[in-house]
């Protein structure tokens, strides 16, 4: 009984836990230029050109790259900034199998 | 265009280009054309006037129409979290996307010499609403599944062919814009 009870309150405790990190992915498309994925990277992170840079071909050629990791507040906020310039983007527990 | 230039940059925040009647008008109706989808069931007769007032909508379900499924994507892979996200938020984007047009659409037909300047915040909605119509085209044509080469060789009588001439054009605007953008820019000093 004990044990079940440190359990359940392991699992509160990790659910008020917001030190979980979150993941912005951007998925890759054809529509969208190499360079207008880029200039975003740098226009919504502040992201230097070389760090924008490899972050865009990570999504050309792998498919996806996580672009940014915080809370699930931030990564919200991100993924809306992404849509809103036309990218293509969702968020998840950094703990799922990307 | 003038000299197939496209955007260029004069001084340190003013970006520049030339556009012929045609252009200027092919321009200003897309952009309407973006802004009159993004504006489809955005005013529904059951919505709760407070909700909406505050960019809360009733619908929570994605887009049925593929072209607006991809201008207002889901947030989420798993669907209750995608329409919560989207209940709350929705409105707020397809308002965001039709300032973007619209402000492309004012220039336009405000530069009736097809003259156009635009500073960095217009230059970012200019980025944002054709990208958005090169989205939209981009899914009428099939983007996903044809090749590039399988574009570019549809039949002179293919409708679609005028389509993908506009697709191609707009991303060559899009990136001269970019370009123009880029050069020089602080974050370049990194």
């Amino acid at each position: 009984m004990v044990k079940t009870k440190t359990k359940i309150e392991e699992e509160i405790q990790a659910i008020f836990n917001s030190d979980k990190p979150w993941v912005t992915i951007v998925w890759d498309d054809p529509v969208n230029l190499m360079t207008y994925v880029t200039y975003v990277f740098m226009e919504l992170f502040g992201y230097s050109k070389e760090r924008a840079t490899e972050l865009m071909l990570k999504v050309h050629n792998d498919g996806k790259a996580v672009v940014s990791t915080g809370s699930r507040e931030e990564m919200e906020h991100d993924v809306a900034r992404l849509h809103e310039c036309g990218l293509w983007a969702t968020l998840q527990r950094g703990d799922q199998a990307l | 265009m003038n000299e197939e230039s496209g955007f260029t940059r004069h001084g340190n925040n003013a970006f520049v280009a030339q556009f012929s009647e045609s252009e200027r008008e092919v321009l200003i109706n897309l952009a309407g054309q973006i802004i009159e989808l993004l504006s489809e069931r955005s005013d529904h007769a059951d919505e709760d006037p407070l909700a909406a007032m505050v960019g809360i909508t009733t619908h929570d379900s994605p887009p049925d129409d593929e072209v607006l499924l991809r201008l207002l994507p889901n947030a989420y892979a798993d669907g209750v979290d995608a329409a919560e996200f989207r209940r709350y938020t929705e409105s707020v984007l397809r308002n965001k996307k039709k300032a973007h047009a619209m402000s492309m659409r004012v220039l336009l037909k405000s530069a009736q010499d097809g003259a156009i300047e635009l500073d960095h915040d217009n230059a970012n909605a200019w980025l944002g609403a054709i990208n958005d119509i090169r989205l939209a085209l981009g899914v009428r044509l099939n983007v996903q599944e044809r090749s590039h080469d399988e574009l570019e060789l549809l039949a002179p009588d293919d409708p679609l062919r005028g389509v993908y001439a506009v697709y191609s054009w707009l991303g060559w605007l899009q990136e001269s814009l970019l370009q123009a953008l880029m050069d020089d820019s602080p974050n370049e000093v990194n």
